[in-house]
């Protein structure tokens, strides 16, 4: 008992952000040649060799020369859209200020609308890169303003339960791209990260107004993975933190759902929600249903 | 209810992962699913995302488009000054010049960026099939919610990853055998035995102890180590070795070289946390010397 509501409690106080990704150390060699992590590369131009006692690990790397500026902060994968704009606006002052309106020719005219045509696509081209196999996150995870970080949980379960929902939050929240995370399994509600709550809600009463809302959306009724990359409609946004631009929710199913014909009624949903769009890749949504599954074969009460 | 189609990702848990030869990668993509499936559900609906859908089918077109349309544009412009019979003459003095420069400019950024592109383009590596037998062995004297903690366990990995065998050892007693497993040559083709005690006088048990941390051994043929893992299919291509607590460990076989991607790690790691802190709770309850049920 005591050991389970001591994990839930150091679960409770581990920092749920983490702004950079820091790599575990892994002990044999297995380095990674390409400097395609999570966070941009710092480094000014990055080339890695091979190390030597492992020639047969040459016929398969290939060494990666990444372009960077090497200025903090500024996301290279960008670059083509702030030339594209710096571009476009020289273009457009050398029509109108740099040249009369009388003397353009023909030839001129065709120039520049090639040009704007080029800054057009240039500016594009991120946001096609971001769709590309691959692809890395460009947008770090931000907190939004105002929104306030709450951890509650029902109260009348089973302490393995609680554990459960516990840790289940507290990894959602650590390994996705997520701020908010909220797991209905049943009748027991975990809500974690930060939600726009009323400021008229008493924290005795916040459970129940969570509750009215996923009524209110019929979010228990779902068949199947509801996942919006780009959040739009303010009325989930009374529930959901400022800045809010991915959401998905995911039910949880008693059995494994094999073909779609099966109507099962859901047991529960987890939801999550993110301030960066695309949020989640095929990848999370597999490990978001590896999490869901977890809380399958889960009663309420029973205690074990 | 039919105001727009809804982008469903239907991921059944099957233990076989299935393959969509038209999806970016090895899970199911997205499907069209009608909306009269969702009952009551009353909230919106999210929309169609053709942009996306579109760039990760054609992955290799988008990838060269912006080196084709950077080429082209170079040529137009340099076309468009010879043909309008201005010298060629990289300078800036007169307005069309400076146009031409530049535009000039900006098709050299797509064509940077197309081959940016290209070179980072993924690896793809084919899956290799490993060769043994399927078997799934549970320690029988277990709690049923230990039991369930470890099949849910087996299920994720193979699910969201490329898993294709685990094996679980607690305090010196094999607790979980599953997936695929090297034949033995004796017991009839049987799946092999795991050795719990001789692989915890090893190097690879007690160096994953001491370091606390997972071990990645990306490309599993290249490694000495191997020869302590003999119930792994022999070709075997990725192995983790995720210590749980400073009792246990867990070894995830895969079929792809390094295809546990540094998410995946990430994930595993925590999973291994949580089994250790259920095997802890219960492992002080198992008596040392019980024979395992196949």
């Amino acid at each position: 008992m005591s050991r389970s509501s001591s994990s839930s409690a150091i679960l409770s106080q581990i920092p749920l952000f983490r702004l950079e990704f820091a790599p575990h150390k892994y002990n044999l060699p297995s380095k990674s040649y390409f400097n395609i992590t999570r966070k941009s590369v710092l480094t000014r131009i990055s080339c890695t060799r091979p190390p030597q006692n492992t020639p047969s690990q040459q016929q398969l790397n290939l060494s990666v020369l990444r372009f960077t500026l090497g200025i903090p902060g500024l996301d290279e994968s960008y670059l083509s859209r702030y030339i594209g704009y710096t571009f476009g606006t020289l273009l457009l002052l050398n029509h109108f200020v740099g040249s009369d309106s009388t003397s353009i020719t023909p030839a001129q005219l065709i120039s520049e609308v090639l040009g704007l045509s080029l800054t057009a696509f240039c500016v594009v081209i991120p946001y096609l890169g971001k769709f590309l196999k691959g692809a890395t996150p460009i947008d770090q995870k931000s907190i939004p303003k105002g929104a306030e970080q709450i951890f509650v949980m029902t109260q009348n379960i089973s302490d393995t339960l609680k554990e459960d929902l516990a840790w289940g939050t507290y990894i959602l929240l650590r390994n996705t791209n997520s701020i908010s995370v909220l797991i209905l399994v049943q009748d027991a509600l975990c809500v974690r990260g930060y939600w726009n709550t009323p400021r008229d809600v008493s924290k005795e009463n916040v459970l129940d107004w969570f509750r009215k809302q996923i009524q209110r959306f019929g979010f228990s009724n779902l068949k199947d993975t509801i996942y919006f990359p780009l959040v739009a409609d303010s009325e989930l946004l009374g529930m959901l933190p400022d800045g809010t631009r991915s959401l998905l929710v995911q039910p949880i199913f008693q059995t494994p759902k094999l073909s779609s014909s099966q109507t099962e009624k859901g047991k529960g949903f987890v939801l999550l929600a993110s301030t960066v769009d695309y949020a989640y890749s095929d990848k999370d949504k597999a490990w978001i249903v590896v999490i869901a599954n977890k809380f399958r074969g889960k009663d309420i009460c029973s205690n074990v | 209810m039919e105001a727009g189609t809804l982008i469903c990702n239907v991921l059944p848990l099957t233990p076989k992962r299935r393959r969509f030869p038209s999806c970016q990668s090895s899970f199911p993509c997205s499907v069209k699913a009608s909306l009269s499936s969702q009952g009551d559900y009353r909230g919106p609906k999210p929309k169609r995302e053709w942009v996306a859908d579109w760039v990760s089918k054609n992955d290799d077109v988008v990838r060269s488009l912006p080196i084709y349309v950077g080429g082209t544009s170079l040529l137009a412009v340099l076309f468009n000054r010879t043909v309008s019979g201005i010298a060629p003459v990289a300078d800036a003095s007169s307005s069309q010049s400076r146009a031409d420069l530049l535009t000039l400019g900006l098709a050299v950024t797509c064509i940077l960026n197309g081959l940016v592109w290209i070179s980072i383009r993924p690896k793809s590596i084919s899956v290799v099939n490993p060769e043994g037998v399927e078997c799934q062995r549970i320690y029988s004297d277990l709690p049923d919610s230990v039991i369930s903690e470890l099949l849910w366990a087996w299920e994720s990995l193979s699910h969201a990853t490329c898993c294709r065998s685990l094996v679980v050892i607690y305090d010196g007693i094999c607790l979980l055998q599953i997936g695929f497993a090297a034949a033995s040559s004796s017991d009839g083709g049987g799946a092999m035995v795991v050795n719990a005690k001789k692989l915890v006088e090893g190097s690879l048990y007690n160096g994953g102890i001491r370091s606390g941390s997972q071990s990645y051994l990306a490309n599993l043929s290249l490694y000495p180590g191997k020869s302590e893992l003999p119930f792994l299919p022999s070709n075997t291509q990725a192995v983790i070795l995720q210590p749980l607590g400073d009792k246990g460990i867990a070894i995830v076989g895969g079929d792809i070289v390094r295809g546990f991607t540094t998410s995946d790690q990430a994930w595993i790691t925590l999973i291994g946390e949580k089994l250790d802190a259920t095997l802890t709770k219960v492992v002080n309850r198992i008596p040392l010397a019980v024979e395992e049920r196949s």
